[in-house]
């Protein structure tokens, strides 16, 4: 299968005043065109960062310190390196070809502006020339109809002047007597129809993520909403150009379960009809196990592990992926939680960052980092025992 | 809840608010000895034989509570007493006065508000950068600045160096023949709305120069407050789940900062700058006082310094309901800003 993001050595670092954090080392990790590939870890393993680190917004003090990101559809010419665009080339990629789906819901919806509005404001920044032929088609219509009719000669030179508008809207990236007239008051109103159509677009897109009576919720503002409502809205904003990337951050951690498993279900709805790759982040290996189609398992900001999904569970080679497997809790088996506690994120233990807390542990493993390696087709273990 | 019954209902609460306020002020005033308050109506020290008499005019010697009562039976008509200062009744004072109050608030109030929210967004969207720091050391100074001290310098310097540029006062001796002559119609006695009515831009511009220095002494202390509010308001804000949606979504950093993160940040901003204007509609005391500007602040000061009890009471009667009044709006207006408030309900 063809690649949609291909990361290499990429390392991500947080100079805070307590130390030198290193969030990502020297990451390896492809993903395929229409796959849904996990990412799991325990809190602090550098899930999140990874997927910040795509979207170019690791959050201060944070920097991306070396690597490469390569997209294969970013729609610009050929294949890109996410890390050496323009900040505006990236922009123009962020909530259009890639997006992203946050923990917390409540948190990533602004409280003031509503529903509609959140998800519409996608659609006028990604999909602007589309909104303006569409708009300029409903202009001509009216020009059309009102032929010889005498109330319409009123205000044909209003229509005339807003097909004018959104033909530019439509045609130039940078159309300036639009910009002017979405300055002024009283005149901007002129653009109504642009947001009209964003609109529309957006009632479809609530109705896609199987939002009941769509129009309402609309026009309701977040607080108004249900946390899964608020999450199906979230992914709903996420989907809203058919992103080819779509990252889920634990989606379903804030949510009761009934309302998990219904956004799981959305999920592997999302990839069968969406065709997007779905990078969805974890800490829990059941959720993984559900709707991965290939796991990577990562441990203090290095991957362990990288296989498909049946591979990991029935044959998982590296000591942490085990113990992990053993944490979950089974009928008929009591759950193993790890020994040991996690590596210090300032000072990680020399070597493999997991050997204080390996099993297996040789004498090699508190010398040498060990390499992530293809041990089998479609299966990378980065371990000294392999 | 209703909007009508939630204003009738803070308007029933103001009541018992100005019960507290007068019984506070009048007991403050009882502090002093009958003889002390007799004193007080004597111009002439050669009438000091007639306290006693005085003090039997106007009962000063009764218990608290037969004086309370005679007041509030007073203020229940509508009389507030004389203010002896300005040799009217109270009441009338107060509305004599009000206009030029607030024609400063509502030049002063825009400026500092408008600044501090623009230089709080600036410096919090510029965390550490030079911006951020200028601003800082700038809110520094101008917080330490007594009010008194800067008014008198802009004075020394635009009035006394550069030769009657921004004089003191609210108009110049022949705009105020123009304004109080017959065919100058006075809607409001808010002088430069009434230069624009009566189409006379001569009195506008100099009413506006009259204006100058006041509101630049009330902003260049109050800026400071209002702006370091915004900037901490502002950094809460862009810390937030949904600043970085608004990223994730390819927004650029203008309108993250700008919409996203500042609608929410402006919320609590919104309550001080309530605040603000109400303390300055009440009247900038020392400022009016510096600049000689006759305003509800000059009148309380003059009043105050001369111990003339009624009016002070008048004063404080009168700020007391002008800062419910603001708070009954920024109530409101809080609604509009965060669809979470619900009138009365707190936060859902
Ligand atoms: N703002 C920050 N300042 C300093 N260090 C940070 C910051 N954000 C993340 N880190 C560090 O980066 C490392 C990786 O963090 P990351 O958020 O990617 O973990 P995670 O795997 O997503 O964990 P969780 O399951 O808790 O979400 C952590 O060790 C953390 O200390
Ligand atoms: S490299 Fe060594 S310490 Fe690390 S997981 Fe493998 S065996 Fe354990
Ligand atoms: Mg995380």
């Amino acid at each position: 299968m063809e690649d949609l993001v291909r990361i290499r050595d990429l390392s991500v670092r947080f100079y805070t005043y307590e130390g030198v954090v290193q969030a990502i080392e020297h990451m390896d990790l492809d993903i395929r065109k229409g796959e849904t590939l996990g990412i799991v870890g325990e809190t602090g393993s550098g899930k999140t960062m990874t997927a910040m680190a795509i979207l170019r917004l690791i959050p201060y003090p944070g920097k991306i310190e070396s690597g490469s990101i390569i997209f294969t559809e970013s729609g610009l010419r050929g294949e890109v390196d996410l890390l050496a665009l323009s900040e505006d080339r990236m922009r123009s990629l962020r909530g259009n070809k890639m997006s992203m789906v946050f923990q917390e819901p409540s948190a990533a919806l602004n409280p003031v502006f509503t529903i509609g509005d959140q998800i519409s404001e996608v659609y006028l920044l990604h999909r602007r020339h589309e909104l303006g032929y569409r708009a300029m088609q409903q202009v001509e219509g009216l020009l059309a109809d009102g032929k010889g009719n005498p109330l319409a000669g009123l205000r044909r030179p209003f229509w005339r002047w807003q097909r004018r508008l959104y033909c530019k809207i439509a045609q130039e990236s940078h159309p300036l007597e639009p910009r002017i007239v979405a300055r002024i008051p009283f005149f901007n109103r002129l653009l109504w129809r642009l947001r009209d159509e964003a609109e529309l677009l957006t009632v479809n897109i609530l109705r896609d993520v199987e939002i009941p009576d769509p129009a309402r919720v609309a026009k309701e503002y977040p607080h108004e909403l249900s946390g899964g409502m608020k999450q199906r809205a979230v992914i709903a904003m996420a989907l809203a150009c058919s992103p080819k990337l779509l990252i889920a951050d634990e989606p379903t951690t804030s949510l009761d379960v009934t309302i998990q498993a219904q956004i799981l279900e959305l999920f592997r709805r999302i990839k069968v009809e969406k065709g997007a790759s779905v990078l969805y982040i974890t800490h829990n290996l059941g959720v993984a196990a559900e709707i991965c189609d290939r796991v990577a398992v990562m441990y203090a900001g290095r991957l362990c592990e990288v296989a498909g999904v049946e591979e990991i569970f029935s044959n998982p080679l590296h000591p942490y992926t085990r113990a992990l497997l053993d944490a979950i809790p089974k009928p008929g088996k009591e759950p193993q939680p790890i020994p040991g506690t996690l590596a210090d994120q300032f000072s990680p233990p020399p070597g493999c960052h997991f050997h204080p807390r390996c099993p297996n542990a040789m004498p090699i493993c508190n010398q040498e980092v060990p390499e992530l390696k293809e041990v089998s087709k479609d299966h990378l273990v980065a371990c000294h025992l392999f | 809840m209703e909007l009508r019954a939630y204003i009738v209902r803070r308007l029933l609460l103001l009541i018992p608010v100005l019960f507290g306020i007068s019984l506070l002020i009048f007991g403050i005033t009882m502090l002093f000895s009958p003889i002390e308050r007799a004193s007080l109506y004597v111009s002439d020290p050669k009438q000091l034989r007639d306290l006693a008499s005085i003090i039997q005019t106007y009962g000063l010697d009764q218990p608290f509570w037969s004086q309370y009562g005679t007041w509030l039976g007073q203020v229940f008509q509508g009389n507030l007493g004389w203010s002896k200062v300005v040799s009217m009744p109270v009441w009338n004072a107060i509305w004599n006065f009000l206009p030029a109050t607030l024609e400063l608030a509502i030049f002063a109030a825009p400026v500092i508000i408008f600044s501090g929210i623009f230089l709080g967004t600036k410096a919090a969207a510029q965390k550490d950068k030079p911006l951020d720091h200028a601003t800082r050391v700038g809110a520094i100074i101008g917080w330490s600045l007594p009010n008194f001290w800067l008014g008198l310098i802009l004075l020394m310097v635009f009035y006394g160096a550069l030769s009657g540029l921004l004089p003191p006062g609210r108009l110049s001796i022949g705009m105020d023949a123009v304004v109080n002559s017959a065919e100058f119609a006075r809607y409001t006695h808010i002088n430069t709305l009434d230069a624009i009515l009566n189409w006379r831009w001569d009195v506008f511009l100099d009413a506006l120069r009259h204006l100058i220095l006041p509101v630049i002494t009330l902003s260049v202390t109050n800026v400071a407050f209002i702006m370091r509010l915004m900037r901490s308001s502002m950094l809460e804000s862009l810390g937030k789940g949904y600043v970085l949606t608004a990223r994730a979504k390819g927004l650029d950093e203008k309108t993250v900062v700008n919409k996203h993160a500042r609608r929410n940040a402006l919320i609590p901003v919104i309550t001080i700058s309530g605040y603000l204007f109400a303390a300055l509609a009440g009247g900038a005391v020392i400022t009016e006082t510096i600049f000689n500007y006759k305003g509800i602040g000059w009148w309380a000061w003059q009043s105050a310094s001369r111990l003339d009890i009624p009016s002070v009471l008048g004063f404080a009667l009168f700020s007391a309901v002008l800062f419910v009044l603001v708070n009954l709006i920024v109530d409101i207006l809080y609604t509009r800003v965060d669809p979470r408030v619900r009138l009365g309900g707190g936060i859902q």
